[in-house]
């Protein structure tokens, strides 16, 4: 029985607090682009409070999944996962903090909701950044487990919307989403949104990256739209969310509401195609 | 022992998160706290802080010499329930009905329940004078 219990890492308190330092290094390293962008520090006070919450409880299953096919440490059973996603969460919202105290957007004279607000926004991406450290920066030691639970179609699918998310999130908040949807006509739409969609297939199943798939001996036809087209609508649809989560589809036309998901759509597009690579 | 390790993966199932360690207790239990905790916080804030627009008032909150001119440190508080952007606030040393001086500064953001803290330069000393003090506008964020 104690041969067994050492099993994973998470019976084991020095190996768990090895894989916890592992995770906070990824948290800073994964979320600095964002800890260190203004439109996100505005945005943790004067966005809506409801999305922000429920942006805040989106992310714990999103943890749990990748938890499940690729977490800090190996894990077992769900309670495991559990354990892993909440403790991933505690790292990504603690280094947000000292983070953003040292940077002094927060400082203790402020409202607490508004502390908070700028605190758990940046605990989003610190936290999926915790998670997946153990894949950057841990050893490379997928079991036949993993790779099995990976190779199954769902398991797939939230792969890609969990990288979609993760890159996507990366730019959705800055302005600059916006004013590239202002400056293009239709046609740059309808351009980008192909070349975003060719990117995917490339990406995941021709460019010779370590991880990709494997087309095997399904015809193109099929691959392309089981994965290439159902990936490229999730990438769209989680581009819409993150819109919607950060106000920036208030008002828009739907031509504009389009080409803004569209926009955003490349980034999380790219996102769902190397997820297979990074998670 | 890695042969032992690697079969009894179905025992490790059942006797499940009975022993996991203290420390993996302790993080996902401050996890759990951290997570209930902000979804409580701004979930209460977003109930009771309503939708009305941004309400805001400036006040002068001390004047002191700065150079060979004086400065009036400002504080606006909003009290409404959205934020403003680009919040302009006018300081006017009057003599009557006249306006001897106007400044001007602009917040970027007076978030909704916050405080922000400004000044205002004047060349002449404001604590001879009456100061008006008016909030000019705002747009959403």
């Amino acid at each position: 029985m104690d041969i067994t219990r050492q099993r994973s890492f998470l019976h084991d308190e020095k190996q768990f607090a090895h894989a916890l330092a592992r995770a906070a290094a990824g948290a800073i390293i994964f979320a600095l682009p964002l800890l260190m962008t203004m439109e996100m520090w505005e945005l943790g006070f004067y966005m809506d409070r409801f999305r922000l919450a429920l942006f805040i409880l989106v992310t714990l299953p999103v943890l749990f999944g990748l938890s499940y096919f690729a977490g800090f440490e190996e894990t077992f059973c769900w309670q495991d996962d559990l354990i892993d996603a909440l403790s991933a969460f505690a790292v990504g919202f603690l280094m947000s903090a000292v983070l953003l105290t040292v940077f002094a957007i927060v400082r203790l004279d402020q409202p607490l909701p508004e502390i908070i607000g700028k605190i758990a926004l940046q605990s989003v991406p610190a936290s999926i950044g915790a998670m997946l450290a153990r894949k950057q920066l841990g050893q490379q030691d997928d079991s036949d487990k993993e790779r099995r639970i990976r190779s199954s179609y769902p398991g797939e699918l939230f792969l890609m919307g969990a990288g979609a998310l993760f890159v996507g999130f990366n730019v959705a908040p800055t302005e600059e989403m916006i004013l590239i949807s202002y400056k293009m006509s239709p046609w740059h739409a309808v351009a980008l949104a192909v070349l975003s969609l060719g990117l995917l297939h490339i990406f995941v199943y021709t460019v010779g990256f370590a991880g990709q798939e494997n087309a095997g001996d399904d015809g193109f036809l099929s691959v392309f739209l089981r994965f290439s087209v159902a990936g490229y609508g999730i990438a769209l649809l989680i581009s819409l969310y993150l819109l919607w989560t950060f106000e920036r589809i208030a008002g828009l036309s739907m031509m504009e509401l389009v080409t803004a998901m569209v926009v955003l759509g490349f980034p999380s597009a790219l996102g769902a195609a190397t997820a297979r690579l990074i998670v | 022992m890695a042969d032992i390790r690697e079969n009894d993966v179905a025992s490790r199932d059942e006797d499940g998160s009975a022993s996991v360690s203290r420390l993996a207790w302790i993080s996902s239990g401050l996890g759990l706290l951290l997570f209930l905790g902000s979804v409580g916080v701004l979930g209460y804030e977003g109930i009771t802080r309503g939708n009305g627009p941004p309400v805001i008032t400036a006040m002068v909150e001390e004047v002191v010499p700065a150079g060979p001119r004086w400065l009036a440190h400002i504080r606006v508080t909003n009290d409404g329930g959205k934020t403003g952007a680009k919040v302009q606030v006018e300081g006017q040393l009057m003599a009557g009905d006249e306006a001897l001086e106007t400044s001007v500064a602009e917040f970027d953001y007076v978030p909704a329940g916050s405080e922000q803290k400004g000044g205002l330069f004047f060349d002449r000393d404001p604590r001879a004078h009456d100061v008006r003090l008016r909030v000019l506008g705002y747009v959403e964020p």
